[in-house]
């Protein structure tokens, strides 16, 4: 809060360029004088007590190349600029240079603009600086907190904006993007993924229009031969550094060049640019190999195949609802989507349901693994995104399932840590540490006894009914335990019997 | 969770019964017609009405059925039993308990309150003897199947509006209840001893 009265005496730039976000909670003034002036050239700095910054010479308008024009927060005065002998009538305050004006927005329309478009949009329109970026940073920094060196924070983050001036100087306190290849210019973020993507993404067509008014300036009778249509019809596509400079040679393209990735249809781009494709309307032909050309439009044939496989899925799926709740599956909640596919019948359930169905602990084993309407029995419930409608699609699906189950680890068998009660019929992976599949035989027998309880039956071993036989005795003692605990009669009797029975 | 499925889904079957009903209308068949109404706002609670079928003791009669939602439906089967007295081997004819395999261990999960009603209005038609639940009646049923029939028409007059009035039977009745014995105690004593007043009369004073 101590430095809230420093920051209120500073104009907010924003509100300058009537683009504040903030409104009446920006922590930076809002000051009228500025919004009254008719000509900036009387700039009412009389006022600016708030001319903290108004007085320091902009760093940029010194070395003739400030981008903010009369917009900027610093001062430009000409008497200093470096190249310029003849000052302007000005003396102080945020106008400029009539040299830098006259390729800008004129003086006097900025403040009447309903938004502020800075001329050169060629080069701050990129990533760094767009509006969702203002509103995502939570503190934008002002210029004097960076400037400030004990205001600390000496690294960068993802949320950090770019040096709008892209400067290599030593002292620039603000962050530097690295250098991107198409536009040349240091604005890809360090640090920020995304803001690097959409740089790249936008810079193609930002950088060819750049390009291209430059080049208009420099070189423009050679620029009129590269309409787009002559450059699309072109069968050896030239790139401009090459066409220009006739001396690097090699203006044609060969079949083994790759395509430019981003599909630009600019006349600048140095890169090799493919025919468009019908399918999916982008420029991945290559004009010279045929092979790539065919790779290409069978990928897409794939790919078509699958949209339109996927679009029927969802078709044949959308009126379908859960035989149990009732509810149309496709509107249900998101991570509900998914239908409980029975191998051996055609009801349609909702994943969650079906599961829930068939853990059910107050049913028969019979009732709960059949389907709850028709009854027929099936032995697992296969998820699926989508309906199945044909015995062709429902086959392919549970193989899949199946496929994909056989290579995760199972966790009752633990790497051979544990026992699968599925034995060899698991659908998941039986598997040792080293990598080679056990096969741990068929599933353990199991029956409910009369009490709903899981019996256990160990494999039977015709070994082990001989010892039996031969060891009568001990089961007879055994018996006669039995007996005597009946008769004593004891509370715990059902204890001591559980205890006898699993001695 | 659970009640949210549970409440939904009545919801949705509540249309699905209505939606019957109309048909039935439709077709003029309402003398098969079942019918559902909200006891109160909770759909936890809710009154059935099924017809008694054709070509059975109970046609013409209408009976009344009380249903209760679990929480657990429809993983659960509802709880149903018939308000309106009825003589009938696999429904109690003192509390109305019903013995029907699917409210039980047969319940499946895809099964509504309309199948349950039509189930009810098939155990009308086709009882179960071999698996009773009132015992007195199912054994009426096997050994005097005249009997069982008149009596069971005879409740239907009495209780659920059926059109048949059976002169003779109200008349036993009539000679009990001049005894001081209640109405329906009478009744449910003669039935049970295949309208035999003396036995019935020695039961209701021993």
């Amino acid at each position: 809060m101590a430095d809230n009265s420093t920051c209120y005496n500073v104009v907010c730039r924003y509100f300058k360029k009537g683009i504040c976000r903030e409104g009446s909670k920006c922590r930076y003034k809002h000051m009228e004088v500025v919004r009254n002036e008719t000509a900036p050239s009387e700039s009412g700095s009389s006022q600016d007590s708030s001319a903290s910054y108004v007085n320091i010479e902009c760093y940029y308008f010194k070395r003739g190349n400030c981008r903010f024009g009369n917009n900027c927060g610093f001062a430009h005065n000409p008497d200093n600029y470096l190249e310029e002998s003849d000052s302007d009538a000005s003396t102080n305050g945020s106008l400029s240079n009539k040299n830098v004006e006259t390729s800008l927005v004129a003086a006097e329309e900025w403040v009447k603009a309903p938004e502020f478009v800075p001329s050169s949009i060629n080069f701050n329109v990129n990533v760094p600086f767009s509006m969702e970026d203002f509103a995502s940073a939570t503190h934008p920094k002002s210029y004097a907190q960076a400037v400030n060196p004990s205001s600390g924070q000496s690294t960068f983050s993802a949320n950090d904006p770019l040096c709008l001036s892209f400067c290599t100087t030593v002292n620039c306190p603000n962050l530097h993007g690295d250098i991107c290849d198409m536009c040349g210019l240091r604005n890809l973020h360090p640090y920020n993924e995304d803001l690097r993507k959409m740089h790249i993404s936008t810079c193609s067509m930002e950088n060819h229009e750049f390009n291209m008014t430059f080049k208009f300036d420099t070189q423009p009778s050679r620029e009129l031969t590269f309409s787009l249509e002559n450059y699309a019809s072109a069968k050896t596509p030239m790139s401009y550094t090459r066409a220009v400079n006739s001396s690097s040679g090699q203006s044609t393209f060969t079949a083994d060049d790759p395509l430019c990735p981003s599909f630009c249809t600019t006349v600048n781009c140095p890169n090799l640019h493919g025919d468009i494709c019908d399918m999916c309307g982008k420029r991945n032909l290559h004009p010279y190999n045929e092979d790539l050309r065919k790779l290409h439009i069978s990928a897409c044939m794939e790919e078509h195949k699958i949209d339109m496989e996927l679009s029927f899925a969802i078709q044949r799926s959308r009126e379908k609802s859960c035989g149990v709740c009732f509810e149309t599956i496709m509107e249900k909640s998101k991570g509900e989507q998914r239908f409980g596919i029975l191998p051996n019948c055609n009801h349609c359930f909702c994943l969650t349901c079906i599961r829930k169905w068939r853990q059910s602990k107050q049913f028969d084993n019979k009732i709960i693994r059949a389907c709850p309407e028709c009854r027929v029995p099936s032995d697992f419930v296969c998820p699926s995104m989508y309906w199945v409608d044909t015995k062709d699609e429902k086959d392919k699906l549970i193989m899949d399932y199946k496929d994909a189950l056989s290579t995760k680890d199972c966790k009752y068998f633990n790497k051979g840590r544990g026992n699968c009660p599925f034995g060899n019929k698991c659908f998941y992976l039986h598997a040792l540490p080293d990598g080679t599949k056990a096969d741990v035989g068929p599933p353990i027998r199991q029956r409910r006894n009369a009490d709903n309880d899981i019996d256990v039956f160990h494999q039977l071993l015709l070994w082990d009914f001989m010892d039996e036989r031969d060891n009568f005795w001990m089961y007879d003692f055994d018996d006669l335990r039995d007996f005597v605990n009946i008769v004593s009669d004891s509370d715990d009797s059902d204890l001591s019997e559980y205890d006898l029975y699993f001695d | 969770m659970a009640t949210n499925i549970a409440a939904q889904r009545i919801k949705r079957e509540f249309k699905e019964v209505i939606k019957s009903e109309e048909v039935s209308l439709y077709l003029n068949v309402a003398q098969c017609s079942i019918k559902v109404e909200l006891v109160n706002d909770s759909c936890v609670e809710l009154k059935g009405e099924i017809a008694g079928p054709p070509d059975t003791p109970y046609e013409g009669g209408n009976f009344i059925l009380e249903i209760k939602i679990p929480e657990t439906y429809p993983f659960n089967p509802p709880k149903v039993r018939f308000i309106t007295k009825i003589w009938h081997p696999n429904i109690s004819s003192i509390t109305g308990a019903i013995c029907l395999d699917i409210l039980k261990d047969q319940w499946a999960a895809a099964m509504t309150l309309r199948t349950v009603l039509l189930s009810l209005q098939a155990l009308l038609s086709a009882a179960e003897p071999d698996d009773p639940q009132d015992a007195v009646v199912a054994k009426q049923y096997k050994e005097q199947p005249e009997m069982f029939h008149q009596t069971a028409k005879h409740w239907t007059s009495v209780y659920a509006g059926g059109p048949s009035k059976m002169p003779e039977l109200d008349e036993k009745i009539k000679r009990l209840t001049d005894m001081g014995i209640e109405e329906h105690n009478a009744r449910d004593a003669l039935s049970s001893y295949n309208w035999d007043l003396e036995r019935a009369t020695e039961q209701l004073f021993s």
